[in-house]
């Protein structure tokens, strides 16, 4: 039997009057890759955003149900999104490196936290840096500007960031869409060494990226979480037509 | 076909040339100013001022005093302390409005409910469009009277209220709408994604807005101070109002007289002649130079500032 990481409950998401998010009754596990996949406006990036609670941003979004962290009780309101953004990092779909020095963009997180001594955080830069495989790219320019590098490389460094707080899932949003085959490739490599000791949940568009790194495939379709199962199942043999039309490009 | 071709390249050609002129003779405005002041302002140096004497150009800029004695001679003027003094008020009123206008843009952009943002936004464009001699007004009739009362209560002497302080409290005024204003497009207009980066890593709204959104506007923040110490550079009307027209110094003292290039230009120019009236359009040259000099400066500092990591 498999640890969860997250379990949701009969989520509902509201934007305003429209209905983004329909009765997700989900399961995420532990030290395994979740592949969130669906046609553009389906729900998956509002399904991630709610696991680290980023649509609460957005004044019109209503959230109702349960999403479950690490065995917590249900809560909606009053809820400490500060500590759970710190367990649950989030990497976007567009590198977007803080304008400061590659050190600086990394230290964030835990300045935030208060730890100032410049050992502590020369130790969990680089570590976290090497965890990112971005460390031998970078060892000899940590003080130059984060902006300076290549989109791969900044991508790796926002991975970097988030890993730097120790968090349990990292969260991905299309983490390659914008960037070239190669860059593509080493994030993709990243991701499978990450889950030895992280839960990454990613959503993309690409049918293949799904079916090389995840271990779980879920799908959705206007707002409702259609089928999930082990990635070698969705692609081998999906339980809907709908979900094989999907993954063979019949629509989309 | 090719016809309405050529008439529409034809058209082109002409909107191109027409605006070259345009971009030329705006650009020679600036030039013609220039040209006149400073063959204005020359006089004083080149000539013997009818019998006045030339005056030298090296004690006429570091000289500390202005029109010593009781008649008008080619020594009687220095601009030393008026040019130090000038950047010193200019320096001291950036204090209160830059960190009161950065705020306020921050909130205006971040934090205030839109109504209430718009309405900050009328009320700031307002502030800009108040014309200078209503702040020094204001400057005369309220915050002197406070000046004084403060400089009692602290045991301090005061002309009145005159002075330092008060320059720097209205020009601090009158550049808080720029420096909000700029400050404000440019807070608005950080990459939303960045601030969401932060929140994502568990930072407060707080934390964020001060560490990541400010940094991000840092540019524009920056050029806001620029434009706001040119102002406060150039301002002249409101400036003499409130400074006492100190004729020596510098003084740095809050509660001391003071003078700026501007006030003592503007001084007396309309009841005087000769030696003493072509005098202040060498001020003018020299004012020119300070505002130059120091929009240099400041310009390569802010391209310094900037390119660290952007």
């Amino acid at each position: 039997m498999m640890t969860t990481v997250f379990n949701i409950e009969n989520l509902n998401l509201f934007y305003g009057d429209f209905h983004a998010l329909k009765n997700i009754d989900m399961v995420i596990y532990k030290n395994q890759v979740t592949a969130l996949i669906g046609p553009s406006g389906c729900g998956k990036s509002t399904f991630i955003r709610c696991l680290n609670r980023m649509n609460d941003l957005i004044p019109e979004a209503k959230m109702e149900g349960c999403v479950r962290f690490d065995g917590e009780e249900c809560q909606i309101g009053g809820y400490d999104v500060i500590g759970l953004r710190k367990r649950v990092g989030m990497v976007f779909q567009k590198p977007n490196p803080f304008p400061m020095s590659i050190f600086d963009n990394v230290a964030f997180g835990p300045r935030q936290q208060g730890i100032k001594q410049k050992e502590v955080l020369q130790g969990i830069v680089e570590k976290a840096l090497k965890q990112a495989a971005l460390y031998e790219e970078v060892k000899d320019r940590l003080t130059s500007s984060a902006l300076s590098l290549s989109g791969g490389q900044q991508q790796r460094l926002c991975i970097a960031r988030a890993l730097a707080l120790e968090p349990e899932v990292i969260l991905m949003d299309e983490p390659t869409s914008a960037l070239d085959p190669l860059a593509t490739q080493r994030i993709e490599s990243l991701i499978n060494d990450l889950k030895e000791d992280y839960t990454i949940v990613i959503v993309t568009h690409s049918m293949q990226q799904a079916a090389r790194i995840s271990d779980y495939t879920a799908f959705f379709y206007m707002g409702e979480l259609r089928e999930i199962d082990t990635t070698e199942k969705i692609f081998k043999a999906p339980r809907l037509k709908q979900t094989e039309d999907y993954i063979t490009g019949r629509f989309g | 076909m090719s016809q309405k071709h050529t008439a529409l390249s034809k058209i082109d050609a002409l909107t191109q040339r027409t605006l070259t002129i345009f971009g030329i003779v705006s650009a020679s405005f600036i030039l013609l100013i220039a040209f006149f002041i400073t063959i204005r302002g020359i006089i004083p140096f080149i000539t013997d001022n009818n019998g006045a004497g030339a005056v030298n150009v090296w004690l006429f800029l570091t000289e500390t005093v202005w029109l010593r004695g009781p008649t008008f001679v080619s020594s009687a003027y220095g601009v030393g302390f008026l040019i130090i003094q000038t950047l010193y008020l200019a320096f001291l009123s950036l204090f209160i409005s830059f960190p009161v206008g950065v705020l306020t843009a921050l909130f205006i952009a971040k934090i205030a409910p839109k109504r209430l943002a718009s309405v900050l936004r009328s009320i700031v464009e307002l502030m800009a469009s108040i014309p200078s001699i209503v702040y020094g007004l204001v400057g005369v009739g309220l915050f002197l009277p406070w000046i004084h009362a403060l400089a009692r209560a602290l045991g301090q002497q005061s002309a009145g209220g005159l002075g330092t302080l008060g320059v720097m409290i209205v020009l601090a005024l009158m550049s808080l709408p720029t420096i909000t204003a700029i400050s404000e497009v440019s807070i608005r207009s950080v990459d939303q994604s960045l601030e969401h980066a932060s929140l994502a890593l568990g930072a407060t709204p707080t934390q964020t807005r001060f560490k990541i959104t400010l940094l991000a506007a840092k540019s524009g923040i920056f050029s806001s101070a620029i434009l706001a110490i040119g102002r406060a550079l150039g301002e002249a009307t409101a400036v003499s109002l409130v400074a006492g027209n100190a004729r020596s110094g510098p003084n740095f003292g809050l509660f001391n007289i003071t003078s700026t290039l501007t006030s003592t230009m503007l001084e007396g120019m309309k009841e005087t002649v000769g030696i003493d009236y072509d005098i202040r359009f060498s001020v003018g040259i020299i004012l020119m130079i300070v505002i130059l000099i120091t929009n240099l400066i400041l310009n390569t500092l802010k391209k310094k500032v900037g390119n660290v990591h952007a």
